[in-house]
């Protein structure tokens, strides 16, 4: 009877155990309208929490400046003022923290004369809110100060390093503190332009490397001179987007298929970009020819703590990474609905927000983190900081939202190494496969274990070795007593 | 089977030559057999259980697609190959071995794989990155050790000349590629027809 009604018991508490999967299924499935996913060490997407939501869409008519027609590219300073190119109107449009505008600038002042912008394609607004506008249809780099007066402007550059037939066509336009100015020009292949404070051009920097096929040097190679002539020429990939961090190196992207789409360049403008992640910083992984080929990376966003957001135009995704290069998350992406896009061509961090705007729509979509993003993002910011215990609290608040974000054991495991909770710490890298800090983990313990038992596998050894010989004495002896009987 | 039977893969190992020469001429062939497939079977187990419980350092394999099947697959298929080529090589080449004794050598040659391979899928779990170069020391050591009885047993069981035997394993290892190739093309084809058969028989339960 006890039995039968245990039984019983059983096989409700299964029954209700099956009832609650399902409607958990049920309810992440609500939960999650936009499909959010991150990449797991073996290279498959595997659904996570989003990080961001889509909570505020921002046109010129909302913020009252009109309509932006063919907008190319924000700037957030840091106190939030939003400067929006409205490339199509040929003005910038200032948007306060309510995105309200609160000041457009179509025309400027310089050496008396009244100047206006022609087709201007890239903005960059420093910290003492001097504005830089690449001012692409007329040729030239505007340098405004804080009250949108021209200070400077930069004109076609003559150097011995520039060709007889180069066209100065600025696109991109980047400032480090100490005022040099980083300015990515249409169809220059060696790098980024580099101009001092003065204006005056100094050099390229970072240019991509070639890419040559084995197969095409090959046939370069046995070819004449008049039939090379004909052939394709193999130029370097141009970047697409810059952006700088507050230490003043430069990250880049590029449309680079063979090399490394992502780039930090540093002063030399050699790559110092950290790629210790379960995979290179690329954008997708998987893709597949329909959902619009290899990722295209159009911009690149670095905020605090070196993380950093690349927006990829060809799929509409935002990927974020910290510093050493571990995918965070992942959001975005083409349609109709909030938090999609038609033609992304921008990003921007404005505090915790996200911020991306649509070429073609002329908006702005506003991005804020959810529970889970924010404590990612407090975890790496913990990490960066060096304050391991607290990123060890919120890596494991990171892991009950997601199970699957392996990049948070080894914040765990890392905590737990420095507090001598050696076996704990190899099972968490171990996770996390970290083979590197879990080989470091795992010796640590293995030494703490050995030292713990030395005396009993000493003990063991020695009565092992003192039994063996007693073993072998023993048969000796029986062999002579037969040997004496015969 | 007695004791002195089961040690003779041991002193093959150990004494290429002679080992070899009383494989061929001496022992008798049923009890080989029987220890060939034993062999076979233990590199079976060992690659399984390499695959699955090596350390984690060393393991670079995603256990969601382990499958011990393809493992026995990926054993049974090179041997196989192996065998079948070198036999159809060597009745051209005036080699004295008949099939079973070509099956036979190869198993005994495939031993200290086994033999090297086993203790280190436990002791993988207890190395650190550093001293895993010991592990793939031992992995490679155990292939040679390998090759090098394969190369000693072809000669002894055909009465090759050593120059003869290297140039035969160079001929087989092509003819192995060749019937690879002959392979996938059979199997292309077949797939073929029946894709061929069951469309045609689509298309005839769909008109009616």
């Amino acid at each position: 009877m006890v039995a039968r009604i245990k039984k019983l018991r059983t096989g409700l508490l299964a029954l209700c155990c099956l009832a609650s999967l399902g409607l958990g299924g049920e309810l992440a499935l609500a939960e999650s309208a936009a499909p959010s996913y991150n990449y797991s060490y073996w290279g498959n997407a595997v659904a996570a929490p989003s990080a961001y939501e889509a909570t505020t869409l921002i046109t010129g008519a909302s913020s009252g400046a009109g309509p932006f027609n063919n907008p190319q590219d924000i700037q957030v300073t840091e106190d939030q003022q939003i400067y929006v190119l409205d490339s199509g109107n040929n003005r910038f449009v200032i948007l306060d923290q309510d995105y309200k505008s609160v000041k457009t600038v179509d025309a400027f002042e310089f050496k008396g004369k009244a100047e206006k912008f022609n087709n201007p394609q890239g903005i960059y607004v420093t910290q003492q809110k001097e504005v830089y506008v690449a001012d692409t249809g007329n040729k030239r780099i505007v340098h405004l100060d804080s009250s949108f007066k021209a200070v400077g402007i930069i004109e076609a550059p003559k150097s011995e390093l520039l060709q007889a037939s180069f066209e100065f066509q600025p696109v991109r336009v980047a400032v480090d503190k100490a005022d040099r100015i980083y300015v990515m020009s249409a169809g220059v292949f060696d790098g980024f332009m580099e101009f001092g404070a003065d204006g005056v051009f100094k050099s390229f920097i970072g240019a991509n490397r070639v890419h040559v096929d084995a197969v095409e040097y090959f046939w370069k190679s046995i070819s004449t001179k008049a039939q090379r002539e004909q052939m394709v020429m193999y130029t370097p990939t141009e970047f697409t987007n810059l952006d700088i961090n507050d230490e003043g190196f430069l990250y880049a992207t590029n449309g680079d298929d063979y090399g490394d789409p992502i780039k930090k360049l540093n002063a030399q403008g050699a790559d110092i970009l950290r790629r210790e992640g379960y995979y290179k910083p690329s954008g997708d992984l998987m893709y597949s020819t329909r959902s619009g080929g290899a990722p295209r990376l159009v911009d690149i966003d670095v905020s605090d703590s070196e993380i950093y957001a690349v927006l990829d135009a060809s799929r509409g995704r935002v990927f974020t990474y910290n510093g050493d290069g571990y995918l965070l998350y992942i959001f975005g992406g083409i349609g109709n609905r909030l938090g999609e896009f038609n033609t992304p061509v921008a990003l921007e961090h404005s505090g915790d927000d996200i911020l991306v705007l649509d070429q073609a729509l002329g908006e702005i979509t506003v991005f804020q983190t959810t529970e889970y993003g924010r404590t990612l993002n407090s975890a790496v910011r913990s990490y960066y900081n060096g304050d391991e215990e607290m990123a060890s609290r919120e890596f494991s608040k990171v892991v009950n939202l997601n199970a699957n974000m392996e990049y948070a054991y080894a914040g765990i495991g890392k905590a737990y190494l420095r507090q001598g909770e050696y076996k704990e710490s190899a099972e968490y890298f171990e996770r996390s496969m970290d083979r590197t800090n879990y080989s470091k983990a795992f010796l640590l313990y293995r030494k703490e274990v050995l030292r713990g038992h030395f005396s009993t596998i000493m003990t063991g050894l020695i009565a092992l070795l003192a039994l063996w010989l007693g073993l072998r004495m023993f048969r000796k002896m029986k062999a002579r007593k037969k040997v004496e009987l015969h | 089977m007695n004791r002195e039977a089961l040690q003779h893969p041991l002193y093959v190992m150990v004494h290429p030559f002679n080992g070899y020469w009383d494989l061929k001429y001496e022992r008798s062939q049923k009890t080989s057999l029987i220890l060939s497939f034993g062999i076979l079977f233990m590199l079976i187990l060992t690659n399984v259980l390499g695959e699955q419980y090596s350390g984690f350092l060393v393991n670079m394999n995603n256990p969601r697609y382990l499958n011990s099947l393809l493992e026995a697959v990926y054993v049974l298929v090179p041997v196989l190959f192996w065998c079948v080529a070198n036999w159809s090589l060597t009745t051209l080449m005036d080699g004295e071995g008949k099939f079973v004794e070509i099956f036979i050598t190869t198993c005994f040659a495939l031993l200290p794989i086994v033999l090297i391979n086993f203790p280190w899928i436990w002791i993988s779990n207890f190395i650190s990155a550093q001293e895993s170069s010991f592990y793939y020391f031992f992995k490679n050591f155990a292939i040679l050790w390998s090759g090098l009885l394969l190369y000693v047993g072809i000669m002894t069981v055909h009465q090759f000349s050593p120059s003869k035997t290297v140039g035969t394993i160079l001929l087989t290892l092509l003819a192995m590629a060749f019937m690879a190739f002959l392979t996938l093309l059979f199997f292309s084809l077949v797939q073929q027809m029946i894709a061929f058969v069951s469309t045609i028989y689509q298309e005839i339960v769909l008109r009616r």
